[in-house]
């Protein structure tokens, strides 16, 4: 399933999105519309959903076609079949593949359980685009068979349905809890202030001032002042 | 690996820094194209007086030609080349940096809030086709020159208008050039100091088909792997010439001709906020554990009154050891001491700090962070990211302790791409400091600090040795872009071709 790294574990889902068009724009079109209108920052739906460090969203097209490859050996590999005759050299020309629909295509690098976190994105994902709230299922609309979603459940089979194995899974952080790491780097960020603001001072002033700092930073406390996910001004 | 360079077929300016032969007064003049025609006439006039980097014999033993009272040189924005109408076919082949312009790349670097373009002297409000420099021994020898080129102005009949909108000394902000000059003491002798008071202009780079490299290359060629110094390759600063990369620079367009031995300009002037560093220095040399002096050179990477390197002078008593050598040596022996170091000793900045403003520049190979052969060669990040300085102080400070009024430096430096070497240096390591581990924190004197969110740096100290960093906090913006864009440096036979006519990239 999933590929972890600790308690961090890599999620990517390809979901096919439906061949065909809603008058004259495809389902495609329409859902590379929707995702590139998500909000960013704080007010992205990604930030509201619980553990999630890292989250991407984008549409597939098709895989990629490397092209003829060019050589300026005496002859292409494939050209030797020619000794064979000129059908055996074309068939061993590289083949083209296609993709038979497009892909939504979700990612994300998160903390804990992947059931925990996917009712979170069923649960949490909300935002506002062009004046109506939408939540997950504006962006998986169009996806095949995602009209069979009804509920948190069927949501969840849903996506585990579409997930692939991620085979090199580099976390970019530490596996602990989000709230953890933004506490932390909320913490580093108000310590550095501290530590410059009270440069030179005596030892007495600092041990107060330090006293003050603990109570206003509140390090034990994770839900109290933090950075916020999505956060995006110092 | 010995080159000859066609010394009479590039300018001047790329191969000397003019200041350094005595030319102690600069005028800058600006003018744009109104008729192609009488454009190409024009830049044909100006060729004939424009200053090669042949040998002078006065500095060199051998042939040569006499040291001129005053030099010339010109250069043209892309913006200019069209209007000289050169072929489409060769206008594609400019560098997109060259091509949108200094002020279009603002975000690059950092040209914000106080620098932002739209606070820029008037005339780089509007488009800007030539540059010409003047460079004179006396001031005298600058005004004949400038006349010489009104006239040939005048004799454009319209083709060539001089642009007006450089501020003043004294509150205007029409004047038609900029001029710029070296600072003089209190005796009058000429200085190499700018306005905060650092000896400016020591390090310079060394490159392949410069003369007397031997003398000259410690310090600012490339490093070895054994810890020697070898010239750059000349294709890092003229194009035409094979670069660092083993490959001609891919900045240069068609034709050979059009683009062979010339180089890429990077104008700005930059305002100088005196008062608020003055105020500053003397703010934060009150909890520094240290001199005032010592401090400054701890922002610079040099001490001001001397240029010593505080790599190799970390505290007032070394920086009087340090004086005392310097004053009995020789002149050859002088200028090693000034550029021929390393920071190999000091991989985590307690003499020279990581947010200094030459390792800032020039971190030389102090990035591979001690790490044996990290690289293939220990500057192998930093060989590709140099830049030719030229350029002068302008204006003088009336008030120290007043940011207003006209004062600062020209700055220029030249490269063969404004992206790779200028562009990189001013977002990444003046602005920025991942590279030297030091995450968001600007170097002291060029960095863009934020007013609402005024940053820090950290002069580190020895490991172990009980002493905490120190902090200088609060930073405020010193140095402002007043103006300025990007230029390309013609050969001389690409002057002619284009005055000509006959720029032909089929």
């Amino acid at each position: 399933m999933a590929t972890k790294s600790g308690n961090a574990t890599a999620l990517t889902v390809l979901s096919p999105i439906k061949n065909g068009t809603m008058g004259e724009i495809s389902y495609a079109d329409i859902t590379r519309e929707r995702c590139l209108r998500l909000p960013i920052h704080e007010n992205s739906p990604l930030a509201k959903v619980p553990n999630t460090y890292l989250a991407r969203l984008f549409i597939l097209d098709d895989v990629f076609y490397e092209s003829l490859p060019g050589s300026d050996s005496v002859f292409n590999f494939s050209d030797i079949f020619s000794f064979f005759s000129d059908q055996a050299r074309r068939d061993a020309l590289p083949k083209i593949d296609h993709l038979k629909s497009k892909y939504l295509v979700f990612s994300s690098n998160f903390h804990g359980d992947l059931n925990e976190y996917l009712a979170g994105m069923w649960e949490n994902w909300t935002y506002n685009d062009q004046g109506i709230q939408h939540d997950v299922r504006y962006i998986w609309e169009h996806c095949v068979a995602f009209d069979e979603v009804t509920d948190c459940n069927s949501f969840i089979s849903y996506i585990k349905r579409c997930q692939l194995d991620a085979s090199l899974f580099f976390n970019g952080s530490t596996d602990d809890s989000l709230q953890e790491q933004l506490k932390a780097l909320y913490l580093k960020q108000e310590f550095t202030k501290f530590v410059t603001t009270h440069q030179g001072k005596s030892a007495i002033e600092i041990q107060q001032a330090f006293k003050r700092f603990i109570e206003r930073v509140q390090p034990e406390n994770l839900s109290g002042p933090s950075w916020i996910p999505g956060q995006s001004n110092p | 690996m010995t080159k000859n360079l066609d010394l009479t077929d590039i300018q001047g300016n790329i191969v000397k820094a003019y200041g350094a032969y005595n030319f102690h007064k600069a005028r800058y003049l600006f003018m744009r194209i109104d008729n192609g025609d009488k454009g190409r006439k024009f830049v044909g006039t100006i060729t004939t007086k424009v200053t090669t980097a042949v040998h002078w014999t006065k500095d060199d033993a051998s042939t040569g030609v006499a040291k001129p009272l005053v030099t010339t040189n010109i250069a043209f924005t892309y913006s200019g080349l069209k209007a000289l109408e050169l072929p489409r076919a060769s206008l594609k082949g400019f560098p997109e940096d060259f091509v949108m312009g200094m002020r279009e790349r603002k975000d690059i670097l950092g040209d914000d809030g106080p620098s932002d373009p739209k606070h820029w002297d008037k005339i780089w409000q509007e488009t800007v086709h030539i540059w010409i420099s003047i460079n004179g021994q006396t001031i005298d020898a600058v005004n004949e020159r400038y006349e010489w080129i009104l006239k040939q102005i005048e004799a454009s009949d319209g083709g060539v208008k001089l642009l007006t909108g450089h501020r003043g000394e004294n509150g205007e902000d029409d004047l038609p050039y900029q001029d710029a000059s070296v600072l003089y003491d209190a005796s009058g002798n000429p200085t190499a100091k700018e306005h905060f008071g650092y000896t400016d202009g020591i390090g310079d780079p060394v490159f392949e088909g410069q003369t007397n490299i031997p003398d000259r290359v410690l310090g600012r060629g490339k490093l070895t792997r054994e810890g020697g110094w070898e010239p750059l390759a000349t294709g890092e600063f003229i194009l035409g010439h094979v670069d660092e990369a083993m490959e001609y620079p891919r900045t240069a367009p068609a034709p050979d001709l059009l683009s062979n031995n010339g180089t890429y300009m990077v104008y700005r002037k930059l305002h100088e906020n005196v008062g608020s560093f003055n105020r500053f220095l003397d703010e934060q040399s009150k909890i520094f554990p240290g001199s005032k002096e010592m401090l400054a050179a701890k922002f610079s990477g040099r001490w001001r009154d001397n240029g010593a390197p505080i790599v190799n002078a970390p505290d007032d008593e070394s920086k009087k050891v340090w004086d005392e050598k310097f004053a009995e040596a020789d002149f050859a022996a002088k200028k090693r001491m000034l550029t021929d170091f390393t920071y190999n000793q000091d991989i985590g900045g307690a003499k020279c700090p990581l947010s200094a403003h030459i390792r800032r520049i020039n971190p030389r190979g102090s990035l591979e962070y001690g790490v044996k052969d990290a690289f293939d060669t220990p500057g192998a990040l930093v060989n590709r990211r140099r830049i030719l300085r030229r350029g002068l102080p302008y204006g003088k400070v009336t008030d120290p302790i007043r940011d207003d009024g006209n004062h600062g430096i020209i700055f220029m430096a030249l490269n063969v791409d404004i992206n790779r070497q200028f562009e990189f240096v001013q977002q990444q390591w003046i602005n920025y400091a991942n590279d030297f581990k030091e995450g968001n924190d600007k170097e002291v004197l060029l960095g863009n600090h934020d007013a609402k969110n005024p940053g820090k740096v950290v002069l580190q100290v020895e490991k172990g040795s009980g002493k905490p960093p120190h902090f200088v906090c609060n930073i405020p913006r010193l140095v402002e872009t007043r103006g300025g864009d990007y230029f390309f440096i013609p050969s001389i036979t690409a002057l002619k071709m284009i005055a000509g006519g006959i720029i032909d990239p089929t």
